[in-house]
């Protein structure tokens, strides 16, 4: 199943909305998104995953290639990732950086 | 495992980024046809993607080879087959569990997604045979907690 990106920007947040799956082959997608994004300069970047069914650690890597190209003062948000997405950014111990909400 | 299938499925493909699909497919299927749970097709699914995915970026390092997936389904879950031609590797000591003291910007991914594959399944096991990889994974029709993985 392939990936639909789309981004927009709400006042101070760059919002990137994420639906299908996201593994090895549709990570490079999120990749030139985050790009995009972390050129807006807004200080939140919220990543909607609700349809996101689901996501190998190639997302992981794409989430910190996020922190990495957005800088330490913007703030990430994960909202509505079904509960084996957020385990597994749970497991690699990203939760700690990024904000996790049910949305 | 008791209660399997005793004929396996095959699947044969290139080691590509874009035959992943495929695999996924395959196991899939096969998750279905035990009737597994969304929670325990999730996890054989991840794990199956995530050592097939090191064999096609690590394993064979971009280079051509093939990968063979086997498998067989029965009411007591799926058995999962994974070979490769690569130099040997076993996942068990490549697995790099997540450093809680290391800032996420400087943590490697990498290792992580073989240990999100050896924690998803319910059994685990690697073998090198004939000059191939080869690795075995369980996930039960009703387990619902991923045990720890074993060699």
């Amino acid at each position: 199943m392939p990936l639909s990106v789309s981004l927009s920007i709400e006042g101070d947040t760059t919002v990137i909305e994420l639906t299908g799956e996201l593994d090895a082959k549709t990570a490079p997608e999120f990749h030139q998104t985050i790009e995009k994004a972390a050129g807006h300069g807004t200080g939140t970047v919220e990543i909607r995953m609700a349809g996101v069914g689901y996501m190998a650690s190639a997302g992981l890597r794409s989430l910190v290639f996020a922190q990495q190209k957005v800088g330490s003062g913007v703030t990430i948000k994960v909202v509505g990732a079904i509960e084996p997405v957020s385990r597994t950014i749970r497991t690699a111990g990203l939760d700690r950086s990024i904000q996790l909400s049910d949305g | 495992m008791v209660g399997l299938a005793r004929k396996p499925a095959v699947l044969e493909v290139p080691a590509t980024v874009g035959a992943l699909g495929e695999i996924a497919a395959f196991v899939l299927l096969l998750a279905g046809r035990a009737g597994l749970g969304k929670g325990a097709t999730y996890r054989i699914r991840l794990a199956v993607d995530e050592l097939a995915t090191n064999i096609v970026m690590h394993g064979y390092r971009g280079g051509d080879g093939r990968i063979t997936v086997r498998g067989r389904s029965g009411p007591d879950g799926v058995r999962i087959v994974i070979e490769d031609t690569a130099p040997a590797f076993d996942p068990v000591e490549g697995r790099l569990p997540p450093a809680p003291g290391v800032p996420p910007e400087r943590r490697r991914v990498g290792g992580l997604g073989i240990h999100l594959a050896l924690t998803s399944v319910d059994t685990y096991a690697y073998a090198r045979r004939d000059g191939r990889n080869i690795s075995t994974l369980t996930v039960k029709a009703e387990g619902t907690d991923a045990c720890p993985p074993r060699t």
